[in-house]
């Protein structure tokens, strides 16, 4: 039997047993069912980028005026009013009862539903406060047209500011940030627990008596891994199946590129971290004792998501160059930047290349300690130790 | 070209200060049951590893049929360490098709061994169970397939009968007996349990401080196995 089959064997079992257990199964379900309501709310809340339509009955000459203030201004509450005129006051109030129109507006005042859009109803009122305060210093003596310049001072300038890219970037980098960081954990802790449980069962002699540890532990990496990337998969597929057809999320145009970028990095970044808590989780013989040495290895990566989150908020800044670069942090890093246009095809290629000597580094010493400590049960052993026996 | 098929030559073996084998040599022949026996600590798990190829000697040799022993050898070996261990949530079939199929057997020849072995040991009504959930006689039983599943060609088992009742021992006796019979497969075994040892092996040595200090056939012993075990364990 070759080393290759030894490997192929070890993934298959670790693939087959990870699809047949429940845990699996669970956390797929659970962070389907989060992506698939995302998806949802997004599309339900979605389509705020044109101001939304809100119908008004109106009737009277009062009524009439406020309207047409109100239309005058509706622009700055993200609302566009449809209007009808209706005969009576009553007929305006018969068309909210049918719910033909949202609001009705007569010599009476403001009817509304009881669901009725807050800006409609904020938009109506200060119409009519413009209004009437219009009549009372015309009345007090002022012209029209002083009344007016009284009252609506030139609105403060404003300038909008386009971002670089297509819109929704940021999001993206957030969710994909977010994706890969849960799937490295889950699935890094998920190699850490099978390589404790085969020492704490004991098997694990058992195997290296016709295996080597090294093709134990590539296998189980492996496998697992397999189990990530399945799991990412339907995941993405849900997501798109459910976003894509509704045609009410825009996705920026980076979306492609960075889903590709997730899939890239969550292989490299489960690489590493799957080796490093690989290695860890041999030094100690019961899954109690492994918070203790599997720690640094978790400060590492919740340190490198807080630290990826911060440099998201600023793509093109020097924390965020300078993380594409190191290898704990590039797979939170990498993908949002390239969500937000901001990542330079060098920096992607340099970023890449230093990933894969980190990924052969951490390979080989996780090798290393993982062969020196699989078969010591008993208390567990300190990284100084792991480093002592990876030197010999 | 000797004709033993299993030879431990002058074998040393040292944990830091802690002395565990201190120059071992015996040999086992094709169809030989060898036993050996010795208190806590006396090196015996330190031995077997080391035939295993789990961990390496200091200094000396191991041979299989006259040659130093390599690692497909010793994939051809049946092991039970004396830590008994099986993934417990994985299916007993599934279980001693894996170990098979590590064991070089392909697929097909795997599933068939599987089979037999699990209705040998009367366990093929529990195939599609965890073995977690079998009681401890029967996660006994699997652990015994296991190290049979692939037709080893030879049998390596740390302190076999420790744990198990006498129904237990018996049908272990039996299944090993058996495979040396069929197979002439050498076994060599330890334990603490002299009445068994005395009662399955050919042959028998006395381990004491990383060292062999007796041995030969029961039968040729002057008195019982206990009074010579007694007798070399106190020096």
């Amino acid at each position: 039997m070759s080393g290759r089959d030894a490997i192929r064997l070890v993934a298959r079992r670790e693939l087959d047993e990870g699809l047949r257990s429940r845990a699996w199964r669970a956390s797929l379900a659970i962070q389907v069912l989060v992506v698939a309501l995302i998806a949802i709310v997004s599309i339900a809340t979605g389509g705020d980028d044109g101001p939304s339509e809100r119908k008004l009955a109106v009737h009277g000459m009062e009524a009439e005026r406020i309207e047409a203030k109100a239309r005058a201004a509706q622009a700055g509450y993200g609302i566009r009013l449809e209007v009808t005129r209706e005969p009576s006051a009553a007929a305006a109030l018969r068309a909210v009862r049918d719910e033909d129109a949202d609001a009705a507006l007569t010599g009476a005042g403001l009817a509304a539903r009881p669901d009725a859009d807050e800006a409609m109803l904020a938009l109506l009122q200060n119409a009519a406060r413009v209004v009437g305060s219009e009549e009372r210093l015309r009345r007090a003596g002022l012209s029209a047209a002083q009344a007016r310049t009284a009252l609506e001072p030139p609105p403060l300038r404003t300038t909008v500011v386009q971002p670089q890219e297509g819109e929704g970037g940021e999001g993206l980098a957030y969710i994909g940030a977010l994706l890969l960081y849960i799937a490295i954990l889950s699935f890094g802790y998920a190699v850490a627990s099978s390589v404790i449980s085969e020492k704490s069962s004991r098997v694990v002699e058992i195997v290296l008596s016709s295996i080597r540890s090294e093709q134990l532990l590539a296998g189980k990496v492996l496998g697992h891994g397999l189990l990530g990337l399945i799991q990412i998969s339907l995941i993405a597929l849900v997501g798109l199946a459910i976003a894509l057809p509704s045609g009410e999320v825009s996705l920026p145009d980076s979306t492609g590129e960075t889903i590709a970028l997730v899939f890239v990095y969550f292989v490299l970044g489960y690489l590493f971290y799957g080796c490093a808590f690989a290695a860890t989780a041999a030094l100690v013989s019961r899954q109690e004792d492994s918070q203790s040495t599997t720690m640094p290895i978790l400060v590492l990566l919740i340190g490198g998501y807080l630290v990826a989150n911060a440099a998201l908020n600023q793509p093109d800044g020097g924390l965020a160059t300078i993380s594409t670069f190191l290898p704990p942090l590039a797979p939170l890093v990498v993908p949002g930047r390239a969500a937000q246009g901001e990542l330079a095809a060098w920096e992607l290629a340099l970023s890449l290349v230093l990933m894969a000597g980190a990924i052969l580094l951490a390979v080989r010493l996780a090798g290393r300690i993982y062969d020196r400590s699989v078969l010591r049960f008993g208390a567990p052993l300190t990284l100084r130790d792991a480093v002592r026996l990876a030197r010999r | 070209m000797s004709d033993k098929a299993l030879e431990l030559e002058d074998l040393h073996k040292r944990y830091g200060e802690t002395v565990a084998l201190d120059g071992v040599s015996f040999s086992v022949g094709d169809g030989e049951v060898f036993g050996f026996v010795g208190p806590n600590g006396a090196g015996k798990t330190t031995l077997m590893r080391i035939v295993l190829g789990v961990l390496a000697a200091d200094s000396g040799e191991v041979r299989w049929r006259g040659s130093p022993i390599g690692a497909e050898e010793r994939r051809r070996i049946g092991y039970m360490p004396e830590e008994r261990g099986l993934y417990p949530k994985m299916r007993v079939r599934d279980q001693l098709v894996f170990m098979a199929r590590l064991h070089g057997v392909d697929e097909t020849e795997a599933q068939r061994e599987a089979e037999s072995w699990m209705e040998r040991l009367g366990i093929s009504e529990r195939a599609e169970e965890p073995v977690e959930a079998l009681s401890l006689g029967n996660q006994q039983r699997v652990q015994l397939a296991v190290a049979l599943v692939h037709e080893p060609d030879l049998l390596v088992l740390d302190e076999p009968f420790s744990g198990l009742d006498p129904d237990g021992v018996d049908a272990l006796g039996e299944a090993l007996t058996e495979e040396v019979r069929r197979r002439g497969v050498p076994v060599v075994f330890s334990s603490h349990q002299l009445d068994l040892v005395e009662r399955f092996c050919d042959s028998v040595g006395i381990i004491a401080a990383g060292r062999l200090v007796a041995g030969g056939r029961p039968d040729e012993f002057e008195g019982s196995l206990a009074d010579v075990y007694r007798e070399a364990t106190r020096r």
